[in-house]
């Protein structure tokens, strides 16, 4: 069970997974996509967990995830509207790359899985409760708010982007 | 579905307070205080943030939501300079010039158009966001640092924005005005320690 509750976890206290799923809640709430958009998130949340499970061993995912966490950020702050196919790929890239950057620390196989199969549930779990909340934003200082949560996201990612770079 | 969710989300919540051995390193609460309190504690860049919220409340919308919007973004690339180490000369003294002529600007009422008001504000983002880059601690965890230290920047905003509010009324005007005057002031005794 202990390796069960570390995956469920895993994106809720790891701050680069908070930051691109916070963005992700946002971007949805803010554009008037279906339900497709979550569902592939979903979807590639398993698929990326999936080539973990068969030995995949991934490299500069926390990179990839931080550059997408900045250009999610980043067009909330923009605020533009988006067609629901871009929401879908970003939303596509956005969950393998947080599920890439997600291998379990325990060795034994039974384990493992546990720790995948937490981390699938969690981060789903955490986008759809943010999601109740986003998707209310509908006052127009609420939009504003969201707008400017955006942008620090994205000056949070740039930031952490730029000291990967050096150090 | 909704309130299912919430429920759900606020036990996994809860599981939060123990802490399960994980690939990722660095001490994520240290690194958050350290960033959160980092703008906090240097008075110079306090209160240059404080007075960029002052005359976005006094220059009114469209102002009061853009700069907000538009200032951590522009930090951050003045941020990134800073950590690759581009040199910037003279940022102190852009600091305590930026608190100084923010804080002239609202104690004068000054209402330049929008695009002026954000380049200045924009010049001065990236020196904060320069020496901030330039003295982010090694060792702390990256995103933690990052998000408390633009978090608190925020903060001194919505600080500023918030007292700015009361120029709606005419003596929330003087006080606000006033404020921008103490402001410029401080600015200037950090000038004159530098100079």
């Amino acid at each position: 069970m202990t390796a069960l509750f570390a995956g469920l976890l895993h994106p809720l206290i790891v701050p680069a997974h908070v930051l691109s799923i916070a963005a992700l809640a946002l971007l949805i709430g803010q554009q008037t996509w279906g339900r497709n958009v979550p569902m592939v998130y979903a979807v590639a949340v398993l698929a990326g967990l999936g080539a973990i499970a068969m030995a995949y061993v991934p490299k500069f995912n926390e990179e990839v995830l931080l550059s997408l966490a900045a250009i999610t950020g980043l067009l909330v702050a923009l605020a533009r509207p988006l067609p629901e196919g871009f929401g879908s790929l970003l939303a596509a890239a956005l969950g393998l790359s947080l599920a890439l950057d997600s291998p379990p620390e325990v060795l034994a196989l039974l384990q493992a899985n546990l720790t995948l199969l937490g981390t699938a549930v969690g981060a789903v779990l955490l986008l759809l409760a943010l999601l109740q909340g986003t998707a209310r934003l509908r006052h127009h200082w609420q939009r504003i708010g969201a707008r400017i949560l955006g942008s620090w996201i994205a000056a949070i990612a740039i930031l952490v982007l730029a000291l990967r770079l050096v150090r | 579905m909704g309130a299912a969710v919430i429920r759900l989300f606020a036990v996994l919540l809860c599981f939060t307070a123990a802490s399960p051995a994980l690939a990722h390193t660095g001490s994520v609460s240290g690194g958050f205080a350290g960033g959160l309190s980092h703008p906090l504690f240097g008075l110079d860049h306090a209160v240059a943030m404080v007075a960029v919220g002052l005359w976005g409340a006094f220059l009114g919308a469209p102002a009061i939501f853009i700069l907000p919007v538009v200032f951590p973004l522009v930090m951050a690339l003045g941020g990134v300079l800073g950590i690759l180490g581009v040199p910037l000369p003279g940022v102190e003294i852009g600091i305590a010039v930026s608190a100084a002529v923010l804080g002239m600007m609202v104690a004068l009422a000054a209402r330049p158009p929008l695009w002026v008001a954000a380049v200045i504000v924009g010049a001065f983002a990236i020196c904060h966001g320069h020496a901030h880059g330039a003295e982010l601690p090694p060792g702390a965890d990256a995103v933690a640092y990052s998000a408390g230290f633009v978090i608190a920047t925020g903060a001194l905003h919505l600080c500023g924005i918030a007292f700015g509010l009361l120029a709606r009324w005419p003596r929330g005007r003087l006080a606000v005005r006033a404020a921008g005057g103490v402001i410029a002031v401080a600015g200037l005794v950090f000038l004159g320690r530098l100079l």
